[in-house]
């Protein structure tokens, strides 16, 4: 049994209750402003340098009963966003100031819509999130990056200056290269933490001052280093596809003799993803950064770069193979499946694809289809 | 997996000829339904013999600037209708094609009109395509086009278009985006585009554009003279054949005869009892459900609004600029808000109630479109708060006839229809209190 993380243990007080924290209540308890943000085209650092607290509008690791939501989003959608509509109907968002999305899929534009329609908040935005990865999009998503400070700055009653965005920059790059340290010591033949608590930590990146999130981030290493941790499984796993940010489910998966060393999923890896080039004048880099500094995610029209980088990150991490959990519903993810597939088959690396409801725990089937899965992985091995 | 059901591109157009030859000797009908199976066969035929005349195929999604693929000898292959004229042939056709998609492992949650594509690749039986082209209007899944291009070897180009695109670096974005299409079909056929030619299908596309608004004027009429065999032939023209002589002589024949009809007070049925407006898709599922409202409820279908022009849709600026011109078509072209906001979307159903005079919506819920899914009651409230046309919502697939029973349908609009007659706004509206 590894000692618990104190680090991790702090950060998970401060961002509970879910939503409205500790954190949450403290920052609105000083006359601050909270901003929710969807997806990840919305650069944190713009609302940070505003001076304001960006707030992931997500689900947890409590599942959420949608019969509400399903008034008004039809349960042919993404359970993701009937909770988060479902939460803000019963008015767990309502320590929200704003809420900034982009049009990263259609279900997102549609949970903007009704937020608009029906709660509308002091300050509302949606950006454009470019499918490809060339200049072009650079040059389009900035002028709606532009768009948006000026919007934001017109809220907050004074322009935003560069000097802000490039102070925020540095700070959430500082965050990133802390993440990114944790991702590096899980290829360890023995990863000192768990898929679990990898996830707790990325969850916490988006609901709490990015500042007290860096220091806890360098506790939390420095406790690795000093306690020797090890996590002690069989088979090492990767899981991709739908972000999940139920940690039981991961939980749930590492009950069984594995751990999850690695993860593709838009609030785990691609947070710690890379740095915005502090070189450049800051709206341009974080223009650069967010469509071509990460790696090509669901959303891109050209996936086959989102197909190399889940192959080379199985190899890296030495996967023993891979669990794709997609949402249900997801048309991005969908298309992927076919060709995801066939070229893990070809690299060696077995996938099982498992499509499930946000935020709901595994269920037998899920479960019966991991264990299998396993066993498979342990008949490979031998 | 059995592939016998699939209907080929020769099937079809071979099927449509022979419909259009019974048509003409069927009693009662527009004369304009055989006219409009005339040009859906054009349509086919142009892509089977494609290849014979030295020409391209392009399959390709919504919001296409097709007038440049007419110009550069482009023949497009619009993988919606080709679902939807399936249905009208053979309707086992679909339902076939989607269980081969999903044998691939294509999840069913995602949209029909794309599975059906994908099926029908898998089994080779989707016509020979040179390339594929897609927007990001209108929707998540045109990730497909790329996606199955890559499988099959086909190149592809998608155009990239803003969210919001009513600003002059959006409009410039998009005009560019145009340019970059037109290199890619340069350099994949090996021919560079005649700009003069180029104009003249903007000419003829805009000419389409006018006959389909003063079509639409013409449907305000009580009683509305558009039969239910003739609703798609506005829908038909624009989407599949904008910048063709053919796609204008047909609408024109087409507004000549419904404005023969309001001069003679002939309306789509004799006692027209409900004006239906479609806010979600029209029942491509089901060929006969028009007709059938028609005659059980006199309930006569007056509009679509993905068949909706924006305003006045003047969206030729400068005939001298036809790149110009069709990015600004997009913006007020048909279907442009599909991928917008939901408001947007409401706006225009709204409109459209309002316009065309409509008692009551009707919305498809349509299982693998996420867009719809997530807007269907804002629409509703919308054109309840605005207009007092109440909706209904049917679950659906577009183009998938088994997914619902047709009595199902037919008891949600039994009750749907006596909700409406019963109304207070109803009957004010038609004066009958």
């Amino acid at each position: 049994m590894n000692t618990p993380l104190k680090a991790l243990d702090e950060m998970i007080r401060l961002t509970s209750p879910f939503p409205e924290s500790v954190t949450v209540k403290d920052w609105k308890a000083t006359g601050r402003k909270v901003i929710g943000w969807f997806n990840p085209y919305i650069p944190e650092e713009i609302i940070h340098a505003a001076g304001m607290l960006p707030f992931e509008v997500t689900g947890d690791n409590e599942p959420v009963q949608t019969q509400g939501a399903e008034a008004y989003i039809y349960s042919n959608s993404c359970s993701k966003i009937r909770t988060c509509w479902q939460m803000q109907l019963d008015g767990k968002y309502n320590f929200l100031d704003g809420y900034v999305s982009s049009s990263m899929c259609d279900q997102d534009k549609r949970l903007f819509s009704l937020w608009k329609y029906y709660k509308k908040l002091p300050y509302m935005e949606i950006l454009y999130a470019p499918r490809k990865r060339d200049e072009e999009a650079v040059q389009l998503y900035l002028a709606d990056l532009e768009d948006f400070r000026n919007r934001f700055s017109e809220y907050r009653l004074s322009r935003i200056p560069d000097r802000d965005i490039a102070n925020s920059i540095k700070v959430y790059n500082r965050g990133r290269e802390l993440m990114y340290e944790l991702y590096e010591l899980r290829k360890r033949d023995r990863p000192p933490v768990t898929g679990t608590e990898t996830l707790e930590v990325t969850k916490a990146a988006a609901r709490m001052p990015r500042e007290r999130f860096n220091e806890l981030m360098e506790q939390l290493l420095g406790e690795i280093q000093s306690t020797g941790r090890e996590i002690k499984k069989a088979r090492r796993l990767m899981v991709i596809g739908s972000d999940l940010h139920n940690a039981n489910q991961m939980a749930a998966l590492e009950a069984l003799d594995a751990v999850v060393v690695v993860d593709e999923m838009d609030i785990g890896i691609r947070r710690a993803w890379g740095q915005v080039d502090t070189q450049l004048p800051p709206m341009e880099a974080l223009a650069r950064y967010y469509v071509l500094g990460r790696p090509v995610d669901k959303h891109n029209w050209i996936s086959d770069g989102r197909l190399e980088f889940i192959g080379d990150m199985a190899e890296q991490y030495k996967v023993d193979g891979i669990l794709s959990e997609d949402v249900r519903f997801c048309t991005y993810n969908g298309w992927d499946k076919f060709d995801l597939k066939k070229q893990m088959e070809k690299r060696g690396i077995p996938i099982l694809q498992i499509d499930l409801e946000y935020g709901h725990l595994a269920g037998a089937q899920v479960k019966i289809r991991a264990d299998a899965f396993l066993e498979m992985l342990e008949s490979r091995a031998s | 997996m059995s592939t016998s059901n699939l209907i080929t591109a020769e099937e079809l157009a071979g099927a449509i000829k022979m419909a259009g030859e019974g048509i003409k000797k069927k009693p009662g009908l527009m004369k304009s339904t055989a006219r409009s199976m005339e040009l859906v066969h054009k349509y086919v035929e142009r892509i089977v013999t494609a290849k014979d005349k030295g020409k391209w195929v392009a399959t390709h999604g919504t919001q296409q600037p097709l007038e440049i693929y007419e110009a550069m000898d482009v023949v497009g292959l619009f993988i919606e209708f080709w679902g939807v004229i399936s249905d009208v042939v053979k309707l086992e056709s679909v339902p076939e094609a989607l269980s081969i998609s999903a044998s691939t492992g294509t999840p069913g949650e995602v949209c029909s009109f794309f599975r059906n594509m994908d099926g029908l690749m898998h089994a080779g039986k989707w016509p020979h395509t040179d390339f594929m082209l897609y927007a990001t209007s209108s929707c998540d899944n045109v990730k497909a086009y790329y996606t199955l291009g890559r499988r099959y070897g086909i190149p592809s180009f998608g155009l990239e278009r803003p969210y919001l695109p009513y600003t002059p670096k959006a409009m410039e974005h998009w005009k560019n985006e145009h340019k970059r299409l037109i290199a890619f079909l340069e350099e994949q056929t090996g021919k560079k585009l005649d700009y003069d030619r180029l104009k003249e299908a903007v000419r003829l596309s805009y000419r389409l554009t006018e006959l389909s608004l003063e079509i639409d004027k013409l449907a305000r009429h009580v009683p509305c003279p558009l039969s239910a065999e003739c609703f798609g032939g506005v829908l038909i023209a624009l989407r599949l054949m904008p910048g063709t002589q053919e796609a204008v002589d047909f609408l024109t024949a087409l507004r000549d005869e419904l404005q023969e009809r309001v001069d003679n007070g002939i309306g789509a049925v004799k006692n027209e009892r409900f004006r239906v407006l479609w806010s979600c898709f029209t029942p491509f599922w089901d060929p006969t459900l028009l007709g059938y409202m028609q005659q059980k409820y006199g309930a006569v279908s007056v509009g679509e609004v993905l068949a909706n022009w924006r305003g006045e849709a003047k969206w030729m600026l400068d005939p001298e600029d036809p790149l110009g011109n069709l990015a600004y078509k997009t913006q007020l072209a048909p279907g442009n808000c599909q991928y917008a906001s939901s408001e947007d979307w409401a706006e225009n159903v709204v409109d459209q109630a309002r316009r065309l005079k409509a008692d009551g919506a009707i919305f498809n819920n349509n299982w693998g479109c996420k867009q719809a899914s997530g807007m269907g009651t804002l629409v509703r409230d919308e054109l309840l708060r605005n207009c007092s046309v109440p909706s209904v919502t049917l679950n659906v697939d577009v183009i998938d006839s088994t997914f619902v029973t047709r009595a199902e349908i037919e008891s949600q609009l039994d009750s749907f229809f006596e909700m409406i007659e019963t109304s207070k706004v109803y009957k004010e509206r038609r004066n009958l209190q």
